[in-house]
């Protein structure tokens, strides 16, 4: 195995893993308290101007009326379009949103140059002149997709970039990471470009290698160009899991089990036990108010009122 | 004035006051407060205050913060601080906020979009230390030096750690009263971090590990509450002569005589208002109660400790306190055996009580919750009360949408429902419902009134608020048109209150503030006299 191989393949690694592991910590954090905020676009002929089940009176006694429809259009909006900084930071989503949008296209590209080489290792022919039409058009789709995903992710990155030097408010708050993230990213864009428009304009040479890896074969011959190309990849993908780009981890659960999360606690639901639960967590705090070393329940219950030594 | 380039460096090393604050940098309001002269100042601390108190953030003090004497002194508090600090991240110790700190801990992206919604950052003319990531990146580095794995080593190969002190302590204390918790931020952050939510889990490492907190919020508020049965020090027996005073006066004003039910077992309601409206606005009450006589309503109030106060401030900086005064709440609907609790015009109570406290509640603790604004907009619907609308004719009102109740409880039509049914003049601010901005009170700041804090409230936090009162009257400023503010929440009428006062609004431009009820009352036709009173109160 050569050291691109290794590399590559431990960076796949990490990053699945590092991206498994931040999931599963979030979703295994204790159930919280509500912290909900409106609007929230699942609650039915009422999420458009921010409306609750609490406008009905008696909401207790009817059923839930929740569109998800409703919800999953919000979602997409603002997945792919990045609606909130399209309406609150307009000059910052016309970079963030080709960054974004680039890099959903550059994801398809990596399926479709996984699909290729799979497809070459079991004898199809990838090329504009295969025989079978899912040949060619995997050929095609391939440089489309990279392509046009690398232009608006490149010029999206550099936008950023750009800005996060230019603009004062931005440059304050930045340190080096903020940066580097930025530059990173945006090389491993220019770099698909570059490669595209030199030594790989079918990007076969990459297939090639993503084939040896799904056969454990040893590595093809590349130029040196794709090597620096899929090593920037590759430090992208071991960098990733360390830093806050994995926020599309944590968008999920600060949408769905944060910002939209209002399911009631209905008496002798499943949740209600779930907070009978919650009120057993022990409680060291410590200030002469709390009453410390018990449950939570005990100390909410507590009816002594001390505040010896507290200032306020 | 050039731009305020502070750094989060500079609030942990900088000697002396951090940030001089400057009324010539805040924006310019409209007409005819674009003349500086007509605004209020802040005054300076006195040269004793500033001697005995911390006040090295913004020369402002909330807190009220005596300076530890000795070296000793501060290394303890120092040493309590990081203590509480992991308490913060653990999850038995913050089990109820846990998943979303630690989201807003670990994703921010740095975009500043969270910047452009921040009515205290922007007003003040953009001073760094009120952006509103300025405060949450503190806390994220404490996070990454002290608590998270790899500590210092690790946090600072990124730039991003920090070193404790107590000077950077005490004005962090300072700072986690500088934000109302409106969660505008929250609202427009792309990835879902919430800066708001930072601001009330700091004051948390202050009450629950250090016992530190702002006195209004604390021993003079949840402690007295739990203590003598309201945050206002009303016992239930002078609640119960309070009411017997506010039976007479609505005989008086309007010849209804009758008796307000009290402790009244198996009502369908428990109605629990916010105790500080009994003794500032009485008439609130008091048209709560005529409303409901006369729709038929089988409600009762309660004159159990805690029963007849709906306030909880420990839901902006006390989880035990909060879930302390909630279960009494509860307890007092449970002992009535009473089908839901009803929440008067009060906007913290209605999410504490509703909505944050909703995973607290178990089995004959989980009685229903419900707004009055939605019950008052059923009785409105169901005609049984005679509306007339042009009883309020000879006012020009605007509502103002309480944070707790709209953009943090989804409660955003049926106020504005019963206010076109009883007002005809009515016109919207903008922006309004769930993107209002923050009357400039919340978080406790409304009754944080020590020291120069009320200066820095009318004059900055408060600003944008005002800024949309003068707009939406703007083309009738003039003192011959008479304004109201419906402000459906004692908090926000208390910020309210000083505000008008402090820039004399109902002198020279005739706008006065109040709430919902009081308008619907007006406008029944078997009340002869206007039972809304044009006078400043």
């Amino acid at each position: 195995m050569s050291f691109l191989q290794l590399l590559f393949c431990v960076s796949t690694l990490v990053f699945v893993i590092g991206v498994v592991y931040k999931a599963v910590r979030l979703a295994r954090m204790p159930l919280h308290l509500r912290w909900d905020l409106y609007p929230i676009p699942h609650e039915k002929g009422k999420g458009h101007y921010g409306g609750s089940y609490y406008e009905e009176v008696d909401w207790w006694t009817k059923p839930r009326e929740v569109s998800r429809a409703a919800e999953l259009k919000e979602m997409a909006k603002e997945i792919i379009f990045i609606q909130s900084m399209f309406h609150h930071n307009r000059p910052l989503w016309l970079f963030s949103f080709p960054f974004h949008f680039g890099m959903y296209l550059l994801t398809v590209f990596v399926i479709l140059v996984g699909i290729g080489a799979i497809m070459a290792l079991s004898g199809a022919v990838v090329a504009p002149d295969a025989s079978g039409i899912v040949g060619a058009a995997v050929y095609y789709l391939t440089i489309i997709f990279g392509v046009i995903g690398a232009v608006l992710a490149a010029f999206g990155g550099l936008g950023l970039l750009i800005s996060r030097i230019v603009k004062p408010d931005l440059r304050h708050v930045s340190t080096w990471t903020d940066y580097f993230n930025v530059v990173l990213l945006s090389a491993v864009f220019i770099s698909l470009l570059w490669i595209w428009n030199g030594v790989d304009p079918s990007f076969a040479y990459t297939r090639a290698f993503i084939g040896s890896l799904v056969s454990f074969s040893s590595i093809p011959a590349l130029p040196m160009a794709v090597q620096v190309h899929l090593t920037l990849a590759a430090l992208f993908l071991l960098w990733l899991p360390f830093t806050h780009m994995t926020h599309f981890v944590g968008k999920y659960f600060a949408y769905h089990n944060i910002r939209w999360e209002d399911h009631p606690n209905i008496r002798g639901s499943r949740l209600e036990r779930s907070v009978v639960e919650a009120l057993g967590h022990k409680i060291t705090w410590s200030a002469s108010h709390i009453k410390t070393g018990g449950s939570w329940a005990e100390a909410a219950t507590d009816t002594g009122n001390d505040t010896e030594g507290e200032q306020g | 004035m050039s731009r305020d380039k502070t750094t989060v460096k500079d609030f942990a090393n900088t000697k002396g006051q951090l940030v001089q604050l400057d009324e010539s940098g805040f924006l310019t309001l409209p007409p005819p407060y674009d003349d500086l002269n007509l605004q209020p100042r802040i005054r300076p601390a006195t040269d004793e205050a500033r001697k005995k108190y911390e006040c090295d953030l913004d020369g402002v003090i909330g807190f009220k913060f005596p300076r530890p004497e000795t070296e000793d002194e501060k290394r303890q508090l120092v040493e309590k601080f990081l203590s509480g600090l992991k308490k913060l991240f653990d999850r038995e110790n913050n089990w109820p906020f846990l998943q979303p700190l630690f989201v807003t801990m670990e994703y921010c992206a740095k975009c500043q979009t969270c910047a452009q919604a921040c009515p205290v950052f922007n007003e003040s003319g953009q001073i760094e230390i009120y952006r509103p990531t300025f405060r949450s990146d503190i806390l994220r580095r404490l996070w990454r030096t002290y608590v998270k794995k790899g500590g210092r080593f690790i946090a600072s190969l990124s730039g991003n750690d920090i070193s404790v002190s107590w000077t950077m302590i005490a004005r962090l204390m300072e700072l986690s009263y500088r934000c109302t918790i409106c969660r505008r931020c929250a609202q427009t952050c792309p990835i879902g971090v919430d800066n708001g939510l930072v601001t009330r889990e700091l004051r948390k490492i202050f009450s629950m590990e250090m016992g530190i907190a702002v006195k209004p919020l604390h021993e003079k508020g949840s402690v007295q509450h739990l203590d003598k049965g309201s945050s206002t020090g009303m016992t239930p027996v002078a609640f119960l002569d309070n009411i017997e005073f506010l039976e007479e006066e609505v005989e008086e004003r309007t010849g209804l005589e009758f008796k307000w039910p009290i402790d009244k077992e198996g009502a369908d309601i428990l109605l629990i208002h916010n105790a500080g409206e009994f003794l500032a606005w009485p008439e609130n009450p008091e048209a709560f109660a005529i409303i409901l006589e006369a729709a038929g309503i089988n409600y009762t109030l309660s004159s159990d400790v805690l029963g007849y106060d709906g306030v909880n401030y420990g839901v902006w900086y006390d989880d035990v306190q909060f879930a302390k005064v909630a279960l009494k709440h509860a307890e007092a609907a449970k002992k009535l055996g009473v089908k839901k609790i009803v929440i008067g015009e009060c906007g913290h109570a209605h999410k504490a009580l509703t909505v944050i406290a909703d995973r607290v509640f178990a089995k004959e603790y989980n009685i229903p919750r419900e707004s009055s604004m939605t019950l008052l907009l059923d009785i409105v619907k169901s005609g049984r009360l005679k509306l007339d609308p042009s009883r309020n004719d000879d006012l020009h009102t605007t509502l103002h949408d309480p944070c707790n109740m709209v953009r943090l409880m989804g409660i955003v039509q049926p106020q504005r429902e019963i206010l076109r049914a009883v007002a005809n003049n009515f016109q919207e601010m903008t922006p309004h419902g769930v993107h209002n901005y923050c009357c400039g009170g919340g978080s406790g700041f409304a009754i944080t009134q020590d020291g120069n804090f009320p200066d820095w409230r009318n004059s900055i936090s408060c600003r944008a608020k005002l800024r949309q009162i003068l707009d939406v009257f703007q083309d009738i400023i003039e003192p011959e048109h008479r304004k109201y503010v419906c402000a459906p929440c004692s908090n926000c009428k208390g910020t309210l209150r000083d505000m008008f006062a402090a820039y004399g609004l109902f002198e020279r431009c005739n706008i006065l503030y109040g709430g919902l009820v009081e308008l619907i009352v007006n406008a029944m036709t078997e009340i002869e006299k206007p039972f809304l009173e044009w006078e400043w109160h």
